[in-house]
């Protein structure tokens, strides 16, 4: 067993070395998108079952940022939908036999908290201007802004962590069980990795939420 | 610990690249959908309380106009009902006028047969006791009977105004002495002698005639008065006391 922090490479583009969970990534990409594109042909305002799952999915979103950032979830919703989902996915992909969520990879959960680090500079700059935006870190008072400015990097420093650490954890206890005892046993533990990563992929987007409407409550308030 | 720079960069623009496919493949059109869906319904509820309100506006209206009818209805039944008892009290009052017309014409007429019927009555009683008088008389002895009469014409005569009598002796009139039976010629120089006596004429020319229908009694005729006392003459007072008391 390689080491967690390694990522094994498929092939190389150049000096760009093209990594397993770059194409497990790129996979679902193609997947996700498909199922967008036949959800998006099919849309009809009687909606089908289908149809009705899937609304009800961007309806859960919506109640969501709507309870946890007490905004008007348009503008938010592409982007933390779209984390839970892939988060979801990704997690989920390790039940495909030789397939290892890339979300087990620290590149690609590093990837996923730099994007939120942006997000949370963005929505907050976007919402009330780059002067509100800093003054944030000025809450509750000046003195916090040393401290406040290194919570904004460690909180997604331990974003980072918790999603890799709870995947890779995972996938290494169900390799080892495999490896140990290959019929019927890992199943359990699947089960609880089907939970674990559905609970992750919900807390990784929470907490998305939670840190870009601290960004935006200044704002607000 | 070898940190993967690369792979971090492309998944970086993968989950990018993938939250801008999701948001025009998948979030955005099934947002949109939702809020058509919704504004679709809220535009039907809208829709839906406008023709309630239209339905209630119209509802208002029918039962106006349904009130309206059935003012009208009352107007036009009390009309007629008035113009139903105006004719039934014409109708009353030209039936009564003439039910009253007819009952009068009738009594008129009941009045007319009964003064007839009562005249007829009358000619038959007085006929009867006509027919009765004379079966009596002719029972009864004539000679007594004759005296009485003659009693009775001297009582009458003796009756008149003295004018008058004196009026008869200074004419030397013919007097007729009617009877209903002959006078025995033995008897007529007496009655003469008595009647031109009661008249203070005693030379007096006295005729004598018999006449059946008297039934009884006697008649002096002159030439300018009438005594009677027989029977028919009775009877024929009586007669006319009975349709005088039966005139209307």
């Amino acid at each position: 067993m390689n080491s967690p922090l390694d990522s094994s490479v498929l092939f190389t583009v150049g000096p760009v070395p093209i990594s397993t969970s770059v194409a497990t990534v790129w996979a679902i990409m193609v997947i996700l998108s498909i199922v967008a594109v036949v959800v998006r042909r099919g849309l009809a305002l009687v909606p089908s079952t289908t149809q009705a799952l899937f609304e009800l999915v961007v309806d859960a979103v919506d109640s969501q940022i709507r309870a946890t950032m007490r905004v008007d979830p348009a503008p938010y919703r592409a982007f933390i939908g779209s984390l839970f989902v892939f988060i979801l996915v990704c997690n989920w992909s390790a039940l495909v036999p030789g397939m290892e969520p890339p979300t087990a990879n620290l590149a690609t959960d590093a990837a996923l908290a730099l994007l939120v680090f942006v997000a949370v500079i963005w929505f907050g700059v976007r919402a009330g201007g780059v002067r509100d935006f800093l003054a944030t870190f000025a809450s509750p008072s000046p003195v916090m802004i040393p401290l406040n400015f290194i919570e904004s990097l460690t909180r997604t420093f331990s974003l980072l962590v918790r999603l890799f650490g709870n995947v890779m954890s995972g996938v290494y206890v169900i390799g080892i069980v495999l490896s140990l005892a290959g019929l019927l046993v890992p199943i359990p533990l699947m089960a609880l990795e089907l939970l674990t990563g559905a609970v992750q992929a919900y807390i990784f987007a929470v907490l998305a939420m939670v840190f870009i409407a601290g960004a935006i409550e200044r704002d607000k308030t | 610990m070898n940190f993967d720079w690369w792979t971090l960069a492309i998944q970086t623009v993968n989950v990018l690249v993938l939250v801008w496919l999701l948001q025009r493949f998948f979030w955005r059109p099934i947002a949109a959908m939702i809020e058509k869906r919704r504004a679709d319904a809220a535009s039907l509820l809208a829709e839906a309380a406008a023709k309630r309100e239209q339905a209630t506006a119209a509802l208002a209206d029918a039962e106006r106009e349904r009130n309206e009818l059935v003012q009208r209805q009352d107007l036009a039944v009390a009309a007629a009902q008035a113009a139903a008892e105006n004719a039934r009290t014409a109708i009353l009052a030209t039936a009564r006028q003439e039910a009253e017309a007819a009952v009068a014409a009738a009594r008129v007429a009941i009045d007319k047969e009964r003064v007839a019927v009562e005249s007829e009555w009358a000619e038959r009683a007085g006929a009867l006791a006509l027919q009765i008088s004379q079966q009596l008389v002719s029972r009864l002895d004539g000679a007594s009977i004759q005296g009485a009469f003659l009693n009775g014409v001297l009582d009458q005569i003796g009756k008149l105004p003295e004018s008058t009598r004196q009026a008869v002796a200074a004419q030397h009139a013919t007097l007729e002495l009617i009877s209903a039976v002959p006078i025995e010629l033995a008897e007529q120089p007496r009655y003469g002698e008595l009647i031109a006596r009661a008249f203070g004429q005693p030379g007096a020319i006295i005729t004598y005639r018999a006449d059946a229908e008297l039934i009884a009694g006697l008649e002096l005729h002159g030439a300018h008065l009438i005594i009677s006392n027989s029977w028919r003459a009775d009877l024929a007072r009586i007669h006319f006391n009975l349709a005088d008391a039966n005139q209307p």
